[in-house]
Formats: C-alpha cells, structure tokens, sequence
C-alpha cells in the first residue's frame, strides 16, 4: 500500500525536522551572541541560548507561514497575478479592492449573508447555549453525562460524514425534520398555526435580506401577498434560497457546546453568596437570574460574541457539503471564506484572491474593535 | 438550598434536559439508523425509527469500496504524522515561554496570542502560492509540515498554562545535579502534564481528522483524499437516488474514531475548554 506518495512526505517530514533544528540551533546562536555583546552573564547567555532555541519552532514558523505570506499577499492584492496565466503580472493599484467593493455582487452576498447570520444565528446560538448551560447549572445528578452530549456535536460537527447525515435529515420531502413538523402539525392542529406562522415571518425575513443582496424586493412582496403559507407546507431547507441559510443556522445552533462551557464556567464564578441574600429577600428564581446572573455573565456574553462572529465569516463546510453542486444556492448562503474560495481557486486570481483575504481581515479588525469599544456600555467587569 | 425543592421542578428539569440530549444526540442515532436501512427505507414517506429488518448490507458495499478503504488509510496515515510534529513542537515551544527566562519572551508570546485573531483562512491564498512554488501541490506535505513549526498557537497557550503550574523548584534542583534543559523538559515537566498533553492531542486530531478545505485544495488526486474529502464524493446531486444508506454507513465509520477519542478524553476537555475558551 506504501507508494511513492507516503514515502516522499515521510522524507519532508523528516527534512522539515532537521531545518526546524539546525535554524533553531541558528538563532539560538544569533541570540547568544548578542547577549554577549550585550554583556550579559554567563547564566543569561545560557538561558538566552535555552529560550531561543526552545521558542524558534514557532519563531521560524512564523516568519515562514505568516509574515512573509502577508506580506506577498498585500502586495498581490494590489496587482493582477494569476496563476499559469499568460499576460504577465502588472500593478493595477486599487482596482480589486473597487471592483469587491463596487461590482462584485457573489462578495456583497458573502457579507449579506454573515449578517444574516449574525442577527439570527449567533442570538439564537448564544440563546440556546446559555439555556443549556443554566440547565447544567442545577447540580443533577448525571450532570456530566448531559454535558458530554452537549459538547459531542462540537467534535462531530464540521466532519463532513456528519453534515451529509444533515443533509440526509433535511430533506424537504421524505427528510425526518420535516417527517416531524407535519406529524406535529396533524396532531395537534394550534402547533400547525403556529408553526406555519413561524415559516411565514422566516421566510419574509429572509426575503428582506435576498432583497437587500439582489436590489429589489420583488420577492420580499411575493411572500408577503401569498399570505400565511398553507396548511401543509413545511420548511423547504436545502430546496430554496428562502431557506438556505437557515439550515446553516440549525447546524450553528446544534454546534454551540463551546459556548454552553463557556457559560457554565461563568455561572459558577457567581458567588454563591449573592443568590443566597437575594433568596433571603424574597427574589424568586426567575428575578435572580435577570438581576443577578445575567449582569455578571455579560463578560462572557462579550467573548462569546466576539468569537462568534469571527466564526461566522469562517463557515465554510456546512456550505460545501449542503450546497457545493447546487449552484441557484451558493449566492444565497455563501459565507466570506467561502466566497474566498471559490473566487481564488476557480481561476487562480491570487491578486483578487489577495484582495479579498485582507478585507476579510480588515472586517475582523473594525468588526472587534467595535465590539471593544462598546462594551462599556453594557459588559460588567465589576466583580472581576 | 436543593433539597426544598419541589419533586415536580426537578422532575421538569430532567425531562428538559433529557429532551435536550435526545436533540443533540439525534443526528448520530439517525446516522446510524440511516445505515443500516435499506435504501426504500431510507426515501420512505412514512418515518422509520429503527429498521425492522436491520442489514448490513451498506456496511459490506463500503467496505469492498476500495476508494474508500484507501481514504481510510490516507486520513490515518496524515492524521498521525502530523499529529506528532505538532505535538512536539508545540510542546517544546510551551517550555520555551514558561520553564526559561529569556529576554524578548514576553513580546514573542504576545506576538503568538495575537496571531490568534487571524483567522488561518486569510493566509491561503498566499501560502497556496508559496506550496505551489514549491511543488508541493497534489501531495501530503502542505498539510502536515507547516503544524511542524509549532501551529497552532491556542495549543501552544493551553500547554503554557499548566507548564507554568509546575513549581519551579523541580527544576532547580535538577540543574543543580547538572541536568540540562533537554533532560528536564523531557523527564520532569513531560511526565507531570499528560493529561493537557491528551487534550491537546484530541483537539489537534479532532482538527486534523475534519480537515476540509485544506486536503481540498491540496490533494488533487483521489489516490490522496482523506475521508472528508472522498465521503463528500459518495453524494451526487445529478443522480436521482442517492445511496443513502452507503452514505451513512461511510459516516459512521468516519465518526467513529472520533467517538472513541472524545469517549477517553473527555473528562480533560470539557475542563480545559473553559481555561482557554477555544474550538
């Protein structure tokens, strides 16, 4: 079974070994030195030598891997370089970064719909995971067993094995989630109007934001003339561009494990002493939490709302699994890395692909830089 | 406080959370129903739980699929190897910015923790580039050499962490009987952080065994998918028919390793979620 592939990347692998030390060894050297000249003691140039030595993995991994990438990559966003292309590469100045901003609709899309995302899935997310994390938070016994169940769709998730079982249980016709909500539905007839009043205000809501994608709201009237849907429809998940990005929701919301440990970290760094005189007081369960827990989660709130919409650029599997071939789609739900993607590696446009890269990253920067500066108003850090 | 509790408040609460798991949980029970279907069951109108003539005949295709088989190989074969460079290095790496005292380290673990905000994404077009030049397209190597250099700088923190815990008295008195840095990193602080150490090898595996878009870009030949990759190949949206039930019983078999690790480790993880927040 051991061809030419494996072997070659053993003897890489073990080159990449021998360069990690001997740059190691390199800089180490480098360091000592200058803390020789620098008149340092013995003792110090050995721990300088130790320390350089111990860190230049990452230093020369670093330098390789990110530095110099950037660095490229900053100067071909301002130019047309493309792969095996056959005019030669030329300065064009700003033009892609225009052209994104500008004319590029599939970009517009990508950041349409991380704010879709944004304004309903990571609310919803955070929403369930605090819920979940509440629920831990009584001290019943099992208590490790539900949070183990908890966490396992953070490992599993973005495997794509499971997202194909997602796509399996999507289905708009014989799909079990959709089996569920019409078997629902026929029993007990006021979950039906519910229901049905719950896929009218998703799909109107997703129409806005097609219409803000597309200019015209055309389809935005259309859902809003045809009225509550009929008794029988269900949720046409991975079927129409109304409901495409909300399967991506479900997956989000199925995956918030790591923001349920978050939580629960913050809940049990509430003194204990605080809901007791509150309970003395007469505060029922209800009330502590609003005034008590809530205010004292809010740090962890703002980090997981922080990290969260860093994740929102990134989805990328979900989209790839759901939707690669179903071209009508992909404008509908791509996200900004998915859009990265696509655009760089259909036709090896490094330069736009480059572009594209440090808007993204721009983004990150004002996105969390906001974030930071608004916390004032409403985190409290009081306690810590 | 728990025990004037209402019965009937703790008897909702278990059955909210119990719902709950059953919720979570049920993607994987379907999964594995789906797979041992057959493939009528799985397109039927009406819902089937559990099969009533449960067969393995999905099982059987999969495994006399050679592709399949070979991508098994392949995810294990890169899982590993890559799995061990970037475990020791990162591990190296964490020694170097908790166990010695060197001037420039404070601004070098600044430097790493604010390499966390870039998201990996944004270095691939460049780093795509970089592996093209060096011919390294359509091979293994641009998915396992890079974590060789310590990637992964949230792991590299988490172990910081507990090697900074390790009283420091250890290793003065093993440079006094003249031991080395070498010596101690790998006799006394090695030994005494397995349990992060198993941590962060369920995290890097768990990353490395999910790992799309990289292999995506990288392995250009079915000779070289990983199961990721080679499972999304099985789901073909111009047939009519899909074979659902292959389908789930590859998912199954792909999750499994999975299942195992998260099974042992998770008494760590869980924990040390918390301490750095991440994945």
């Amino acid at each position: 079974m051991l061809d030419n592939s494996y072997i070659n990347v053993l003897i890489y692998a073990v080159a990449a070994i021998v360069f990690i030390v001997i740059s190691s060894v390199a800089v180490a050297s480098l360091a000592r030195a200058i803390a020789k000249l620098g008149g340092a003691t013995r003792r110090k140039q050995g721990n300088t030598f130790a320390g350089y030595l111990f860190a230049s993995p990452w230093i020369v991994g670093f330098l390789i891997f990110v530095v110099v990438p950037m660095l490229f990559s900053l100067y071909w966003s301002f130019t047309n370089y493309r792969i095996a292309s056959a005019t030669p590469t030329r300065w064009v100045g700003l033009t892609n970064y225009i052209q994104l901003i500008t004319k590029d609709n599939d970009f517009l899309s990508s950041i349409i719909n991380t704010l879709f995302l944004t304004v309903l899935g990571l609310p919803l997310q955070m929403g369930v995971a605090l819920f979940l994390a509440v629920l831990l938070n009584q001290k019943m016994h099992g208590e490790r067993i539900f949070r183990m169940a908890f966490y396992l769709p953070v490992i599993l998730g973005f495997n794509t094995a499971v997202l194909l079982c997602w796509r399996l249980m999507l289905n708009t016709g014989t799909g079990i989630i959709n089996q569920i909500i019409r078997a629902v539905d026929n029993a007990v007839p006021p979950i039906g109007y519910f229901s049905r009043s719950v896929i009218f205000i998703q799909e109107l809501f997703s129409a806005f934001f097609l219409g803000i994608t597309n200019g015209s709201f055309t389809l935005l009237g259309k859902v809003w003339a045809a009225g509550l849907p009929a008794a029988n429809r269900v949720p046409l998940w991975v079927q129409s561009p109304l409901w495409s990005k909300m399967s991506v929701v479900l997956l989000i919301i199925w995956g918030c494990g790591t923001m349920m440990l978050i939580f629960l970290a913050g809940l049990n760094n509430i003194p204990r002493e605080l809901h007791e005189a509150a309970e003395v007081d007469g505060a029922g369960g209800w009330k502590r939490f609003w005034k008590i827990s809530f205010p004292l989660l809010t740090p962890y709130i703002f980090y997981n709302l922080v990290v969260g919409l860093i994740a929102m650029l990134q989805i990328f599997e979900p989209i790839y699994v759901l939707y690669r071939d179903n071209q009508p789609l992909i404008p509908s739900t791509i996200s900004m890395v998915y859009y990265l993607w696509q655009a760089t590696f259909s036709h090896f446009e490094i330069g736009y692909g480059s572009a594209i890269s440090w808007l993204i990253l721009i983004i990150i920067l004002v996105v969390t830089l906001i974030q930071f500066k608004m916390q004032d108003r409403w985190v409290f850090y009081d306690l810590y | 406080m728990k025990t004037t509790w209402p019965i009937i408040k703790r008897l909702v609460f278990y059955i909210v959370l119990t719902g709950a798991t059953i919720t979570m949980c049920f993607p994987l029970f379907w999964m594995i129903s789906s797979s041992l279907k057959t493939l009528d069951e799985t397109n039927s109108a009406g819902i089937i739980w559990i099969p009533n003539n449960p067969t393995l005949d999905a099982y059987i295709n999969i495994l006399h699929n050679s592709d399949f088989l070979r991508s098994y190989f392949n995810s294990i074969f890169y899982t590993t190897l890559a799995l061990v460079g970037t475990l020791a290095s990162i591990a190296v790496v964490a020694y170097a910015f908790s166990r010695i005292e060197w001037p420039g380290r404070n601004l070098v673990f600044f430097l790493m923790l604010s390499t966390m905000m870039i998201p990996p994404q944004a270095l691939i077009v460049p780093q795509y580039v970089f592996f093209n030049k060096l011919g390294w397209v359509g091979t293994f190597n641009p998915l396992i050499i890079p974590g060789y250099f310590a990637g992964g700088a949230a792991m590299v923190f988490l172990l910081r962490q507990s090697m900074a815990q390790i009283p420091k008295e250890l290793d003065e008195s093993a440079f006094v009987d003249g031991a080395n840095h070498i010596q101690v990193f790998w006799e006394i602080v090695l030994p005494l952080i397995k349990a992060p150490l198993a941590t962060v090898s369920t995290f890097l595996f768990v990353g490395f065994w999910n790992s799309l878009l990289m292999p995506l870009m990288y392995l250009q030949t079915i000779k070289l998918y990983t199961l990721p990759l080679y499972v999304t190949t099985l789901y073909n949206i111009n047939v009519t028919v899909q074979p659902w039930p292959t389908i789930m019983a590859a998912a199954v078999l792909t999750t499994v390793p999975l299942m195992v690790v998260f099974f042992f480790t998770q008494r760590f993880i869980l924990e040390s979620v918390v301490i750095t927040g991440l994945k």
